[in-house]
């Protein structure tokens, strides 16, 4: 057979098998799904194949994938970052969330639902002059009473709310004050340094408490019932329908303060299967596939009317090593398991060039970051020295838990554990359910557990807390040191930004040198979406908005 | 039968060695029944090609099972690997011929112990049935619980009890001996009912004979042929199970060389192309118990009088 026979024969099997793949998948997902094709044609439709629906539309108790996009389009902040033009996607958007020492709180934000904000350069109190004639999607008026009332139901629920008010230090409601109908302010009895920076967080929105009251109850007077399913805000979007496990539709206000987003109805539909989002999508029957694989993303790229932006973020993956576990409570033994990983080669593989190396131990795109004390390439003969010195010449077996719902844990656990044979250990893979996993995590029982996450406020201080202030909830490594645990202290007590990025960057040379983690990566955000989509903007929370979109002419 | 093929064998051999020439009749019978259905010696070459290759797994593997290899993630059939590698480089001819290992004696073990576990029961429950003693009752509530497991969706059954145990080959050994008993129970007890008030129990019963003893030594020797026949239809679905359930992970822990865990590894790349580290372990999958039904097949016919003296006259 000539060569270029052989060629064409062999694009042909390809293709059918293509195309028998992409039916395989097109018979996965509802039937209603296959009417969308019309759907995503139309400019003001936007479909969306997500992994899930939201469980709940509350933010003080929910933190499901769908959950953050459904936030961000019901509810608005009273502060929100500038955004900038992405360095590296022609097109794409950013907070810039850069330090900018000239500007007020050194940050370039400015107001959303409150039009002007005065901050206390002490960090002491902020204080917002609300825009006057804001309706929320019942038409009531923002005033400052919602403001009150909204840090009064994080008092009132605590949870996820509890965790904000523990951050900025706010002990008592009455911290709270309505100075009139459209100013209100928050006062601290100590300063800090994220009373700015909080505020565009995905999760402190603003609720309409007129609404609220209204369908509140003697049991349930913070409206629990009512906003796990309806939403009561000032965003740029109102709820039509949720059905979980199958979408959730959202249509534009007409009456949004900002004007009328482009996309007029957004629906927001489950599709579980990863490759058969991206079929979907390819086929043009979508017009967003989130949360996609490397491979599919890398495939994806090479088709026409798809288009992939590539943005750096503020994900990273990790592995926890328990320091509070043998042998992990030795630092020469976990210095050794990061010596052991193959870093270089699981970028390659496992996310096909998308992802830069974890060379720190916190989101490379925020101020303060620094990968100078990286020191772990991988070396198996450092490692087996290492371990020679903590007292296992031998080696030790151990086990390692990943999540069955996320797909690139398992290719990186397996790979890890060729690495370890190396050098004597003996790994133990232990697949957890989806369901199950944030349990396992959260436990902190298990020896090495994978995590993936992102502080989604852009703050060196806030960043290093999170996960190695031995206080901290969600210091699952059950990391412990004293001297890191006072510089977060003092970091978290001074509005001085330099002074702060100096006493973080040692707690980062301590973290680094004492690895309570195996570092893998930061896998970078991949917005797939169909090319005659624009507008994309991202944000640190990693989710979407989709009054952010339109369709090009 | 062996009347017939008797009558079909060279008298000498018998005369000099009655033993070897039953063997040799046997046997050739055999040869015959499976020149008359290809389909069969189709089914115990698989089987025997399945079997031999999980014995000689380790010696004729080219690469560890286990052992992944980043630089040739990925690759398409071809000189190196032989069926390519998957999305971690492992060499997925090495664990297509690796799996049947586990799967072969999960399933096995699984089969046995759910043959032996529900024969026992099912021997006592038939034995005992519609005699008027507290027997009865515990005879009528074993039959109406397993009514009640059998009512479960097996599938659904067995991932619910690898969520108790735990996820581990034992585990899994634990759902397949579980979900299956039920049938060997039904089996047995029916084979028992007929078997029970045949002369030769009787006359033991009269001679003096404990229950225990008439159970063991007259009935259930005789009432095995059914459950015999069972064991290999089986094999083949129970392996089928341990695939499943590892493909929706519920199965044995990555990267172990199973059938099942590598479709689920690899079905994934199907879309984006990589169909190899899914297909070939699928082919190897679907082959084997295509394998184990023939032979179940074989079996059941051989098993039943009245089919294999069918069976014998079409032989001439």
């Amino acid at each position: 057979m000539p060569e270029h026979s052989k060629q064409s024969a062999a694009l042909h099997r390809r293709d059918v098998l293509k195309a028998g793949s992409g039916l395989a998948a097109s018979a996965l997902v509802p039937a209603a799904l296959t009417t969308t094709r019309a759907e995503a044609a139309t400019s003001s439709t936007l479909v969306i194949a997500a992994p899930a629906t939201p469980q709940s539309l509350d933010s003080n108790f929910d933190v499901s994938l769908g959950t953050f996009e459904a936030v961000a389009a019901l509810y608005d902040n009273l502060l929100e970052f500038k955004k900038i033009p992405d360095p590296k996607v022609p097109g794409a958007s950013r907070e810039d969330i850069a330090d900018h020492p000239n500007l007020p709180a050194g940050l370039a934000i400015q107001g959303k639902l409150a039009q002007s904000f005065e901050l206390d350069p002490a960090g002491r109190f902020i204080r917002f002059q609300l825009r006057p004639g804001v309706k929320s999607n019942w038409g009531n008026e923002l005033t400052a009473d919602d403001v009150k009332w909204t840090w009064d139901r994080k008092f009132g629920l605590k949870a996820i709310g509890g965790f904000y008010l523990s951050t900025l230090g706010l002990e008592k409601p009455e911290g709270v004050k309505v100075e009139g109908k459209y100013t209100v302010s928050i006062n601290l009895d100590h300063p800090n340094p994220l009373l700015a920076k909080l505020q565009p967080n995905l999760y402190a929105p603003i609720y309409d408490s007129k609404k609220c009251k209204e369908v509140a109850t003697a049991d349930d007077p913070w409206a629990r019932k009512f906003i796990e399913n309806n939403s009561a805000g000032f965003g740029p979007y109102r709820l039509e329908q949720l059905q979980r496990g199958q979408q959730a539709v959202f249509k534009a206000r007409q009456d949004y303060y900002l004007g009328k987003p482009a996309m007029e109805t957004v629906i927001f539909r489950e599709v579980p299967t990863s490759a058969t989002r991206a079929a979907l999508l390819q086929g043009g029957a979508v017009d967003i596939a989130q949360y996609l694989q490397p491979l599919e993303i890398v495939r994806l790229r090479q088709q026409p009317g798809v288009k992939i932006d590539s943005v750096d973020a503020s994900f990273m993956i990790w592995m926890e090593l328990n320091a509070k576990v043998a042998p992990f409570d030795n630092v020469k033994v976990r210095q050794a398991m990061n010596f052991a990983f193959p870093q270089e080669q699981v970028l390659k593989t496992v996310f096909q060039g998308l992802a830069q190396p974890l060379h720190g131990c916190m989101p490379n795109i925020y101020a303060g970051y620094t990968d100078k004390f990286w020191k772990y390439n991988y070396d198996p003969a450092m490692a087996k020295s290492l371990l020679k010195e903590a007292g296992f010449p031998s080696g030790f077996k151990t086990s390692l838990a990943y999540n069955a719902g996320d797909p690139v844990q398992e290719p990186i656990a397996i790979l890890y554990q060729t690495a370890l044979r190396q050098i004597g250990v003996e790994l133990e893979l232990k697949k957890v359910p989806a369901a199950t996993f944030y349990n396992a995590v959260s436990e902190r029982k298990q020896p090495m557990i994978f995590y993936v996450d992102s502080p989604w406020c852009p703050d060196v201080g806030y960043s290093m807390t999170l996960y190695f202030n031995s206080q901290s909830f969600i210091d699952y490594s059950n990391y412990k040191n004293d001297e890191v645990d006072k510089l977060l202290r003092d970091t978290a007590r001074t509005a001085d930004q330099a002074a702060r990025l100096e006493m973080m960057t040692k707690a980062q040379e301590i973290v680094m040198s004492e690895a309570p983690w195996v570092f893998i990566a930061f896998p970078g955000y991949h917005f797939a979406h169909r090319a005659n989509l624009q507008g994309f903007t991202y944000y640190t929370a990693n989710n979407i908005r989709f009054q952010d979109f339109s369709r090009a002419a | 039968m062996s009347t017939a093929v008797a009558s079909r064998g060279p008298a000498g051999v018998g005369a000099a060695d009655p033993a070897g020439s039953r063997w040799l009749r046997r046997l050739r019978f055999f040869a015959a029944v499976l020149r008359q259905r290809p389909t069969f010696a189709i089914g115990y070459a698989i089987v025997a090609v399945v079997i031999v290759t999980a014995l000689l797994a380790p010696w004729i593997v080219p690469y560890g099972p286990m052992v992944a290899d980043p630089t040739v993630y990925l690759l398409p059939p071809g000189r190196g690997h032989l069926l390519g590698t998957d999305g971690t480089g492992m060499d997925i001819l090495s664990r297509v011929l690796y799996a049947p290992r586990v799967d072969l004696a999960i399933a096995g073990i699984g089969t046995l112990v759910s043959a032996s576990i529900g024969s026992c029961i099912g021997a006592i429950v038939g034995y005992y049935e519609g005699q008027r003693s507290w027997r009865r009752a515990v005879s009528a509530s074993v039959m109406r619980s397993a009514d009640v497991l059998q009512a479960f969706p097996v599938f659904v059954f067995a991932i619910a009890l690898v969520a108790v145990f735990g996820q581990s080959v034992r585990s899994i050994v634990v759902a397949i001996a579980f979900v299956n008993a039920p049938i060997y129970l039904r089996l047995m007890r029916t084979q028992v009912l007929s078997i029970r008030r045949l002369r030769y129990v009787e006359a033991a019963y009269v001679a003096g004979a404990s229950d225990l003893s008439i159970l063991a030594r007259h009935v259930i020797p005789n009432a095995m042929a059914p459950v015999l026949a069972q064991l290999s239809v089986n094999i083949g679905w129970a392996v089928l199970l341990t695939a499943g359930l590892s493909f929706v992970g519920a199965g044995v822990v990555a990267p172990t060389p199973e059938w099942g865990s590598m479709i689920a590894m690899g079905f994934q790349n199907v879309v984006t192309g990589q169909w190899w580290p899914s297909v070939f372990p699928g082919i190897a999958l679907g082959v084997t118990v295509f394998g184990f039904a023939l032979v179940g097949a074989s079996v059941e016919v051989l098993a039943d009088p009245v089919r294999r003296r069918i069976l014998s006259g079409s032989l001439g």
